[in-house]
């Protein structure tokens, strides 16, 4: 790695109508490293990164970017024009077309074409190489929708790869992966960097920028706060820089006090609802306590969002098992019959499932739970708002206004409006699949309080999460699931990150593992 | 109205101009009308704006209006329906053929009965097709799109069937009275004080639960200049229908439906869980809203719809014809679009889709009234569509 600088920012500030998303922002990033970039939401990230890919084009902003030597100057709309400079971005939400192979999507738009006519053997032949190049594991020929999200990811980084990329940013790259998927991504960076790409690490999981970044840029309230190598810094130290002030502890206090048994599920099979020959449940037991939290740990595939989704009554149809709620039997037929008994889901992806981005925040919030407004004829919208203003006050959501449209909320408040939507039906059981996902650390405090506190007020919280540090900081037991089956649930106690891991890739040393007495 | 936090540097000046913001994109339409108006007025030497032409532009632009209502919820859903024109077409040869060779060979000399079964059997045939339409649509999950072009051809089959290919009168007394007659000028009157009378009262009691649930209530002030303000159009626009020959059958009906559709979307679970479905499909279905149910509901809402438009034009037209209602889903598809409903569901209003229908019918009646080609209407009309649906977005995209 040379001293060499492939990229720098010269006080740059971005203004919008009365606010200063960035300010006198300046740093440089050397050639061939890896740069992390990290900062709460609304600290500038994004900002800067769609200066970098012309959504704001040049003149749009104050200051310099120098690019290799000369200043960079994109026009208007020249999204294209960014990808030709050799900055090319990989987003947190994938943009690859569902029904294409690897192959067309990864030369989209830049297919080799002979007199009109595509040549696919060319293409074909360029992606393996491609592939080969980098180490990805992938199948030029695979239809895009029949990969994990880890190999879509790998596809999509080729697909900046073969533009030629120089610089190669990473928004957020880890949120949907899980721990060994995270690894294989590690390893291609790595790989990159051996071949002289610069990469942009921007992530919310802090102990990546030690796993992989040579230097981190720390941003806070659109100012640069520092750039250092990564060598000299610790969490501790990043932390403090991010927040502006010190963080002792990533998860709140809580003073949990589980009961007794609520909520049991046995032996649970579930069929596939499109394909009912294919078992996607193939075993699943655990109980749960009045005020517990618990901790639901495996990879990415290992069928923890199915299990939750056929809970909650809207995935797999259940052949064979038992699911008991205080006693009685549940029937898990559809989202409202799950509901009425006392279950509710957080689901995974908070725009996808969780809201309507553009109704309104207290529209958002009531939207599962009209009944209790609703007469034959009326809603009574005062008692809608007054009992929604109520949940947006307890769980602290940022706005000035309910009637505002949900997107136009952070991704943490938007999290939150999700959990009030659910807590408004009441739940005894409260599903939350990924709760933290793509939040700011400050956020992600104010999310593990929340859930404390609904735990001491007697609900049970099932917890899915593809964080080992959040699942062993916030649940009082794991159950660890590898294969559709659940492997076996742990007390906190007795759980950490190494167990966990063996038991969730099916390599635990000790094939049978000790069941916790609950 | 219900700040999260209070927010005591708004003033009442900043509050005007956010709720004005906010409302932008129905106001805009609203600018876009009057302009219209305007340009006609003073391109026909006012006789555009004169009573009797502006009673009859709003009589008009009933029929398709009418199918509009519903086409709004439809569209909302993530939907739509190409079948309004033609299932409106086919009620009206109905209501037609009953008028002349039915009912009076049963009851003979019985104008009014007649009048009254005519309508019942129109609205009855477009309900239970609505019903058979959403029941393939919602549980047999056809998409709309194809379900309803094959029911447009099959009305037109069926049409041609019950018509034999010739017209139908259908002016007799009593049922003509539905799509052309007016209301007395004293009656028109006593509805309008009504009318006053409900947004005042309105108003107050929605003050009165919001004061018992313990919200700050807006200032009387503005709620009183809204209020006056509706009752100043509703004076206003009975006053001037009065000037000419009363308020329009037709028109009334119209109001009372779109009415009743607009409250029903704002203020029932059925209505909000129809945006709520075109807004994220799956994320509703997550909340337990039933999307299949829903989804019947408002096709069977659409057929009862198209059977009363069916029945106002068959009165209106005064004869059952083998082109009725051709091309008239579009219109009520446009009227949609231009006011304000967006594309891909999740948005739209009844009362935008009612300008949206007024601004049509204003521009064609005006045309006419110039005499121009019926050819160089349709161009206008489309140019209209496109410039105002790019306005629209263009506003949307600055908001």
């Amino acid at each position: 790695m040379s001293d060499d600088v492939i990229l720098e920012f010269k006080n740059v500030t971005k203004k919008f109508a009365g606010v200063t998303a960035l300010s006198d922002v300046s740093f440089s990033i050397r050639r061939g490293e890896i740069h992390g970039i990290c900062g709460e939401n609304g600290a500038g990230k994004s900002t800067l990164m769609k200066i970098l890919s012309g959504v704001y084009p040049y003149g749009d902003y104050e200051g310099q970017v120098i690019y290799n030597g000369k200043e960079l100057k994109l026009e208007e709309g020249s999204i294209r024009k960014a990808a030709e400079e050799g900055i090319a971005i990989v987003y947190q939400e994938l943009t690859l077309v569902p029904f294409g192979t690897v192959g067309e999507n990864i030369y989209l738009g830049k297919e080799p074409v002979e007199l009109g006519i595509i040549n696919w053997d060319k293409l074909y032949s360029e992606t393996d190489a491609l592939l080969a190049k980098y180490h990805m594991d992938v199948n030029a020929h695979t239809v895009v929708r029949h990969l994990g999200v880890g190999k879509m990811q790998m596809t999509e980084i080729a697909k900046a790869l073969a533009e030629n990329a120089k610089i190669l940013i990473l928004d957020e790259p880890t949120s949907a992966l899980a721990e060994s998927e995270i690894e294989q991504l590690m390893q291609i960076l790595q790989g990159l960097k051996r071949h002289g790409v610069t990469c942009i690490y921007i992530s919310h999981k802090l102990d990546e920028f030690f796993k992989i970044t040579d230097s981190v840029t720390i941003l806070r309230d659109g100012k640069t706060v520092l750039t250092s190598p990564t060598k000299k810094l610790n969490v501790e130290s990043l932390v403090r820089h991010m927040v502006g002030r010190e963080m002792k502890a990533r998860f709140p206090e809580g003073n949990r006090k589980p009961g007794a048994v609520i909520f049991e599920v046995e032996d649970l099979h579930a069929l596939d609802p499109n394909d009912t020959n294919t078992e996607i449940i193939k075993g699943v037991s655990f109980n749960l306590r009045k005020g517990e939290i618990l901790g639901i740990a495996g990879l990415m595939g290992s069928g923890r969002t199915e299990l939750v989704m056929t809970l909650f009554g809207e995935y797999g149809k259940i052949n064979k098992g038992t699911i008991k709620l205080e006693g009685r039997d549940v029937k898990a037929g559809s989202a409202s019959q799950a509901m009425r008994q006392g279950i509710s889901l957080v689901p995974e992806d908070r725009k996808r499932h969780g809201l309507v981005l553009m109704q309104s925040i207290l529209r958002n919030i009531s939207m599962a739970n009209l009944d209790r407004f609703a007469s034959f004829l009326r809603i009574n919208d005062a008692a809608e708002l007054k009992e929604s203003l109520e949940l947006a006050k307890s769980l602290a959501i940022k706005t000035s206004n309910l009637h505002a449209r949900a997107d136009s909320l952070s991704g943490g408040n938007q999290q939150k409006v999700v959990i009030s939507k659910w807590l408004m039906s009441r739940p005894k059981v409260l599903i939350m699949d990924d709760p933290t996902r793509g939040i700011d650390v400050g956020t992600k405090f104010e999310i593990y309080k929340i859930m404390n506190e609904l735990a001491e007020q007697g609900i049970a919280i099932i917890m899915i999460s593809s964080d080992l540090v959040e699942v062993l900081g916030m649940s009082d037991r794991v159950m660890v699931m590898h294969e559709d089956r659940s492997v076996c649930t742990l007390n906190i106690a007795d759980a950490n990150q190494e167990k966990i891991m063996a038991l969730a890739t099916g390599t635990a040393a000790n094939s049978k593992p000790e069941r916790s007495k609950s | 109205m219900s700040a999260i936090s209070a927010t005591p540097q708004e003033t009442m000046f900043t509050k005007v101009v956010r709720q004005l913001r906010g409302n932008l994109q129905t106001y805009t339409l609203v600018v876009a009308m009057i302009v219209i108006w305007g340009l006609f007025a003073a391109l026909t030497g006012g006789s555009y704006v004169s009573a009797q032409n502006f009673s009859n532009l709003f009589r008009q632009m009933t029929i398709t209006a009418i199918m509009s209502v519903g086409m709004v919820l439809v569209i909302v859903t993530g939907g739509i329906d190409l079948s309004v024109g033609k299932l409106a077409g086919y009620i009206s040869v109905w209501a037609a053929f009953l008028q002349l060779r039915v009912w009076d060979s049963i009851f003979p000399g019985q104008a009014l009965l007649a009048a009254i079964l005519s309508s019942i059997a129109g609205i009855g045939i477009g309900t239970l097709f609505g019903v058979i339409q959403g029941y393939i649509i919602a549980y047999l999950r056809i998409p709309a799109f194809i379900v309803t072009l094959g029911s447009m051809w099959i009305l037109n089959g069926l049409i041609l069937v019950r018509t034999e290919g010739k017209t139908i009168a259908a002016n007799q007394p009593y049922f003509s009275e539905i799509g052309q007659g007016y209301l007395p000028a004293w009656l028109g009157w006593i509805i309008a004080a009504l009318i006053v009378a409900a947004l005042f009262g309105l108003m107050f009691t929605s003050r009165r639960r919001k004061a018992k649930y313990g919200f700050t209530l807006p200032p009387i002030g503005m709620d009183l200049a809204k209020t006056i303000f509706f009752c100043l159009l509703v004076v206003g626009y009975v006053a001037y229908v009065n000037a000419y020959r009363g308020i329009q059958n037709p028109v009334l009906i119209l109001a009372v439906l779109a009415i009743a559709v607009s409250y029903i979307s704002d203020n029932t679970k059925f209505g909000r869980h129809a945006y709520a479905i075109g807004g994220n499909r799956e994320a509703a279905r997550l909340s337990g809203i039933n999307i299949q149910s829903n989804i019947f509901k408002i096709f069977i809402l659409m057929g009862f719809l198209c059977g009363v438009s069916g029945v106002v034009m068959a009165s209106y037209v005064g004869y059952g014809t083998i082109a009725a209602g051709g091309g008239y889903e579009l219109d009520a598809i446009a009227a949609c679009f231009l006011g304000g409903t967006s594309t891909f569901g999740g948005e739209g209003t009844v009362f935008g889709a009612m300008v949206g229908a007024l601004i049509m019918a204003s521009l064609v009646n005006g045309l006419q009234i110039m005499n121009v080609p019926s050819a160089w209407q349709y161009v206008v009309k489309g140019i209209v569509l496109v410039i105002a649906v790019l306005l629209d977005v263009y506003m949307k995209r600055n908001r």
